[in-house]
C-alpha cells in the first residue's frame, strides 16, 4: 500500500470517473455529468493534497526548510480546495457531487479487496483448474443477467411481462421509451435527437449542458472546425514531441514519425520521380496524415470525423485544385499553362482541336475538386452512417431484456472503417500528386520510364 | 405520385443502378489487375497502386449517387 498503489488509484479514478461523467452527460443530463466530473476531480486533487502532506509530514524532507514549505503549500491548497467545494455544492447537484466524491474512494476500496481476493488460497484453487474456472464465470454471467433484467425491470416496468406486451408498449411509449432505450447505450453511441443523426460528440454534450449560451452555439455551429482544428494541434503536439530530441539512433515516438515520413516520402518520390518528387513531399505528405488522422478521428468515442463533413473535404480538394494551378503557372509560365490548356497543339490538327480542348481541358479541371471533395466525404460519411445505424440495431434487438447496454453489431464494422480510411486518404494524396505530375513540364526524352508513361497516359 | 413518394422510390433505386455499374467497374479493374499481377509478379506495386487509383475513380461514381441522395434526402 505505498505511493505506488495510491498512483494507481489516482489513474484508475481519472479514467472511470472521466468515462461515467461523460456517460451520465450523455443519457442523463448534461450538468449531472459536469456535477460528477466536478465531484470526482475535487475527490482526485483532495487525495494528491492529503498524500503531499502525509509525505512531507513523515517523510524524508521532514523537518527541513523545504519540507515545511510544502506543508504550508499543501495546507493551503486544502483550504482553497474545500472553499471551491463549498461553492461547487451551491452552483451543482450535491448527489452527483457526492457521488463523485465517492468514486476513488470506491476504487480503493475494491482494488485493496481484489488485492485481498487474488492472493487468496480459494481464488488461486478456483482459477487454476480450467474447469472451476469456466463454471464460475458462467455462474457470475447468468446472475449478472438476470440481476441486470430484475433492476431494470424494477426501474421500468413490472417484472414478468411476457416479451410481446414489452414491444407493444415500447412502441405505444414510442418518444420516452425508445429516448430511454437509446440512452442506456453505454459507449456513447447512436443518440438519436432530430437533426444530428450520428454518435454523441463531446461538443454536443457541452452544447446540451449549455443551451442559451452563446460560446456554446458558436461551437456547436462551427463543430467540424473546431475538431478539425483539434486534429492539427493533436499533429502538431505528435510532431513537437518527436522531433525537440532528436537522436542519432531513433526509438519510440521519434521512430515511429521517422518511419512513416520516410514511406510517405519514398511513395511520392516514385510517382513523382525523383527530380521533381522531393519538392512536394512536405504538402502531400501532410496531405496524407492530416487526412488520415480525421478519419480516424471519428472512431475515438466521443469525437468526430471532421471530414464527414462536405466542408472540410472541400476545402481540401480546393487547396489542392489552387496549389495545382498554381505549379502549373510556375513551372509553365502564363503562355505555357494557355498552351497546356489547348492540349499542347504542335501541328495543324492539334491547332484545328485546339477549341474543342480548351473547354474539355478546363472543365476537367473544375471537375478534379468535386471529384476528390464527394469522394473523400461519402466514404467517411457513409461509413459513420453504417458503424451508426448498426450501433441502432446492437441497442434495439434485445427489447426484452432492457438492459442498460446494447451489443456491439458496429464493433465487426471497425476493421472495415480503417481500412477505409486508409484508403481514402491515400487516394487523396495519390490524385493530388498525379494532378501536380501532370502539371509539370512534359520531359519529351524519356528519361524516367514511369515519368513518360504517365504523361501519355493522359 | 408526388414528390415525397417518387423520391422515397428514385433515391435508393438510383443508388443501386449506381452500385451496379460501379461493382461490374471494379470487377473489371480487379480482374485485370490480378491477370496483370500473376503475369508480371516482380510489378506487383505499380500494378496495386495503378489500381488502387482506377477503383476510386470507379468507387467515385456510385458516392456521388450517395451523395446526391444524401441531399435529396431532406426533401423527403
Amino acid at each position: 500500500m505505498g505511493l505506488e498503489f495510491l498512483a494507481r488509484v489516482r489513474r484508475t479514478s481519472t479514467w472511470l470517473g472521466g468515462v461515467i461523467a461523460l456517460m451520465a452527460a450523455t443519457y442523463v443530463s448534461p450538468m449531472l455529468g459536469l456535477a460528477f466530473a466536478a465531484g470526482a476531480l475535487w475527490s482526485l486533487v483532495n487525495l494528491q493534497l492529503l498524500e503531499r502532506l502525509v509525505v512531507g509530514i513523515t517523510g524524508p524532507a521532514r523537518g527541513t526548510a523545504d519540507g515545511v514549505r510544502r506543508i504550508g503549500f499543501a495546507a493551503i491548497g486544502m483550504l482553497l480546495l474545500f472553499a471551491a467545494g463549498g461553492v461547487l455544492l451551491m452552483l451543482l447537484s450535491p448527489a452527483a457531487l457526492v457521488a463523485g466524491f465517492v468514486l476513488p474512494l470506491a476504487v480503493i476500496v475494491v482494488k485493496a479487496g481484489t488485492q485481498v481476493l487474488l492472493g487468496s488460497r480459494a481464488w488461486r484453487g478456483l482459477v487454476t483448474h480450467r474447469w472451476r474456472a469456466g463454471i464460475a464465470a458462467l455462474a457470475l454471467a447468468t446472475v449478472t443477467w438476470f440481476a441486470l433484467g430484475a433492476l431494470t425491470n424494477a426501474g421500468g416496468q413490472p417484472a414478468g411481462t411476457p416479451a410481446g406486451t414489452t414491444v407493444s408498449e415500447q412502441q405505444h411509449g414510442a418518444p420516452t421509451e425508445a429516448h430511454g432505450e437509446t440512452a442506456a447505450e453505454p459507449e456513447g453511441e447512436a443518440h438519436k435527437e432530430g437533426k444530428s443523426e450520428g454518435f454523441t460528440n463531446i461538443i454536443a454534450l457541452v452544447a446540451g449542458a449549455f443551451p442559451h449560451a452563446a460560446w456554446a452555439r458558436f461551437l456547436e455551429h462551427y463543430e467540424v472546425l473546431v475538431f478539425s482544428l483539434l486534429v492539427a494541434l493533436v499533429l502538431l503536439f505528435v510532431a513537437f514531441r518527436a522531433s525537440r530530441d532528436p537522436q542519432l539512433v531513433p526509438s519510440g515516438l521519434q521512430n515511429g514519425v521517422e518511419m512513416v515520413v520516410e514511406a510517405l516520402s519514398d511513395f511520392i518520390i516514385s510517382i513523382l520521380g525523383p527530380k521533381n518528387g522531393p519538392r512536394f513531399v512536405p504538402f502531400l505528405g501532410t496531405l496524407f496524415i492530416y487526412i488520415l488522422s480525421m478519419n480516424l478521428f471519428g472512431l475515438i468515442p466521443f469525437m468526430h470525423s471532421p471530414t464527414a463533413s462536405l466542408n472540410v473535404t472541400v476545402a481540401l480538394a480546393l487547396t489542392v485544385f489552387v496549389y495545382v494551378q498554381f505549379i502549373g503557372f510556375k513551372e509553365l509560365g502564363p503562355l505555357g499553362w494557355l498552351d497546356h490548356m489547348l492540349g499542347s497543339p504542335r501541328d495543324l490538327t492539334g491547332w484545328l482541336l485546339s477549341p474543342l480542348m480548351l473547354p474539355i481541358h478546363i472543365l476537367g479541371e473544375l471537375a478534379k475538386p468535386i471529384s476528390l471533395s464527394c469522394r473523400l466525404f461519402g466514404n467517411i460519411f457513409g461509413e459513420d452512417m453504417l458503424l451508426v445505424a448498426f450501433a441502432t440495431l446492437g441497442v434495439t434487438m434485445l427489447p426484452f431484456k432492457q438492459l442498460p447496454f446494447g451489443v456491439p453489431m458496429h464493433a465487426i464494422f471497425f476493421p472495415l472503417a480503417l481500412l477505409g480510411s486508409v484508403l481514402q486518404a491515400l487516394v487523396f494524396t495519390v490524385l493530388s500528386s498525379i494532378y501536380i505530375l501532370l502539371m509539370l513540364p512534359h520531359e519529351h526524352h524519356d528519361e524516367h520510364g514511369h515519368e513518360g508513361d504517365a504523361q501519355h497516359a493522359h | 405520385m408526388d414528390l415525397h413518394a417518387a423520391l422515397s422510390l428514385g433515391l435508393p433505386i438510383g443508388i443501386g443502378i449506381a452500385a451496379i455499374g460501379s461493382g461490374i467497374g471494379l470487377g473489371l479493374i480487379g480482374q485485370g489487375a490480378m491477370q496483370a499481377i500473376g503475369r508480371q509478379p516482380e510489378a506487383t506495386g505499380k500494378i496495386q497502386l495503378a489500381m488502387i487509383i482506377i477503383a476510386a475513380l470507379a468507387e467515385a461514381l456510385t458516392i456521388y449517387a450517395f451523395v446526391t441522395m444524401f441531399l435529396l434526402q431532406g426533401k423527403i
